[in-house]
């Protein structure tokens, strides 16, 4: 199994860079960390070219693309028994009042911004979320309603900086479904419920010395099952 | 929307109605009755962060058939990926290089340029509809084109610049083609569609379209072999004759089909789709 990182990790196993990687053809099991696997970065194209030489690899493109789509994301995590609440695909404001109440979490489906979200408590603040997040509405927005809060918990391997089995019950689930090493994941919490709403990247900033020890005790669990799965 | 694709909408709708099916146009607000449906047939630019492929994927996971399939939307939309496969099943392809963000400098540019010579054509892996594809012929313009390709991915293509009046295009549908057109370079042009300088509009060249048992039959085992690699969908295949020698540009999903011009030879392109869809 080969591990190609963009982060200093702390195993007992030789890691090469991405770049390193990308020049190289020889098929193996890869490991691909990264802080970002967002579509185009170069997080996806270590996967990319992983597959393409007829290597195994975690995560795969595919998953990475499906994760990183808050509708597709809720799509398949439902699928695989993640608890997730109604969203609606739409540039209209109007449609989204009709099929949901105030207050509402609204995320971006478009190539420019991030899998960032916004709040919105009123029809004024909903029409600025949707303006923001639809580029003045060229591209849809996916729309879901807000029962609770949100939070947001760093993931790595399927587990979460949460004390709550419930949280962790989520994280191990959507991980199991997409295989993404390390994200942060958006859920809400309302009745003593919790669903899964989003799915984010880490910037390098956000990983601490203790998650990066985290990380590296992750994969040296792994390399020592020699499991791939 | 121009008038001649809005021409093949309606085409496409007659058409399967007089095969006995109902046929329905669905726009942005209307996502959520895709599972009332048996298949998807998707008119929109495709890309992994556009809607079109969330509609692709939803209907995809839920059993419907679908085009463009989302993984041929994976592979056609992204130009690194393709030309990744090409070179693995070495499928005769425009001689192509890839660049990283790290590799912008002085002696990469300069390796580059001695090797294809001078211009080269840079291409943003997003292209589509011949935007984000510039030729440059120095260093300032590559780094400046690079730049500004740079700022969506982390990496782009690089390829030797192979100019000819015209390119090929083949639609292929499950392995099969589907019609032959020529798309002729505006005058004085080097791409099917150039934009207007200072303004947002393009002009295109012409279509010239040929019967499909007309065309060459190298051209059409090139455009099938390019097809297997990516799956068994709808695609149009360009292609450069260059010295009797048949190179793939690229496999594109969501294939152009306008009223009067990909169908002008051969009508059942339709039928042949909707029966596709509908099987």
């Amino acid at each position: 199994m080969l591990v190609v990182s963009n982060i200093d990790l702390r195993v007992n196993t030789p890691i090469i860079s991405p770049l390193e990687f990308l020049k190289s053809s020889n098929k193996d099991y890869i490991l691909n960390i990264n802080n970002d696997y967002r579509y185009m970065k170069m997080g996806y194209y270590v996967s990319l070219h992983a597959e393409t030489i007829g290597s195994k690899v975690i995560p795969s493109t595919e998953n990475i693309i499906d994760a990183y789509r808050v509708p597709v994301l809720l799509v398949r995590a439902s699928k695989a028994g993640v608890p997730t609440l109604p969203h609606l695909i739409t540039d209209s404001v109007k449609q989204i009042m009709s099929e949901f109440r105030f207050p509402l979490v609204v995320f971006a489906v478009n190539p420019f911004s991030p899998n960032n979200f916004k709040i919105a408590h009123n029809r004024s603040a909903l029409y600025r979320a949707v303006k923001s997040l639809s580029m003045n509405y060229k591209y849809a927005v996916c729309a879901q309603p807000l029962i609770g809060h949100i939070a947001t918990y760093k993931a790595f391997f399927g587990k979460c900086d949460s004390n709550d089995d419930k949280v962790n019950e989520i994280s191990k689930k959507v991980y199991e479904t997409f295989k993404i090493p390390i994200c942060k994941l958006h859920m809400q919490h309302a009745n003593g419920e919790i669903y899964l709403c989003g799915l984010q990247h880490l910037t390098l900033e956000e990983i601490s010395p203790s998650d990066i020890s985290a990380i590296s005790s992750h994969i040296s669990a792994i390399l020592g099952r020699g499991e791939f799965n | 929307m121009n008038s001649h694709e809005a021409e093949a909408l309606d085409y496409f709708k007659k058409t399967a109605e007089s095969m006995g099916h109902k046929f329905k146009f669905l726009f942005r607000n209307g996502l959520s009755e895709i599972p009332k449906y048996d298949a998807v047939f998707i008119r929109a630019t495709t890309d992994p962060l556009y809607t079109a492929y969330v509609v692709s994927k939803t209907a995809w996971e839920l059993g419907l058939k679908v085009i463009d399939d989302p993984q041929s939307i994976i592979i056609c939309a992204n130009k690194i990926h393709q030309y990744e496969l090409f070179q693995r099943f070495n499928l005769p392809h425009i001689p192509t290089i890839f660049i990283s963000k790290e590799e912008l400098h002085h002696k990469k540019i300069e390796e580059i340029f001695e090797s294809f010579g001078k211009p080269v054509v840079i291409k943003a892996p997003y292209t589509s509809f011949s935007k984000y594809v510039e030729k440059v012929a120095c260093e300032t313009s590559f780094r400046e084109v690079a730049k500004k390709f740079f700022r969506r991915s982390d990496f782009l293509v690089v390829q030797k610049f192979m100019p000819s009046r015209f390119d090929w295009r083949v639609g292929v549908l499950n392995g099969e083609v589907l019609y032959v057109c020529k798309y002729m370079m505006p005058k004085g042009k080097w791409k099917h569609g150039v934009k207007r300088r200072g303004k947002p509009s393009f002009i295109w060249g012409r279509t010239v379209t040929l019967k499909r048992e007309n065309a060459p039959e190298g051209l059409k085992e090139t455009a099938l072999k390019a097809c297997s690699i990516i799956g068994k969908g709808l695609y149009g295949v360009d292609i450069k004759e260059i010295n009797g020698q048949y190179l793939v540009v690229e496999v594109n999903d969501n294939p152009s089909i306008y009223r009067g011009q990909e169908d002008l030879r051969d009508m059942d392109i339709y039928e042949k789709i909707i029966r596709y869809l509908a099987e």
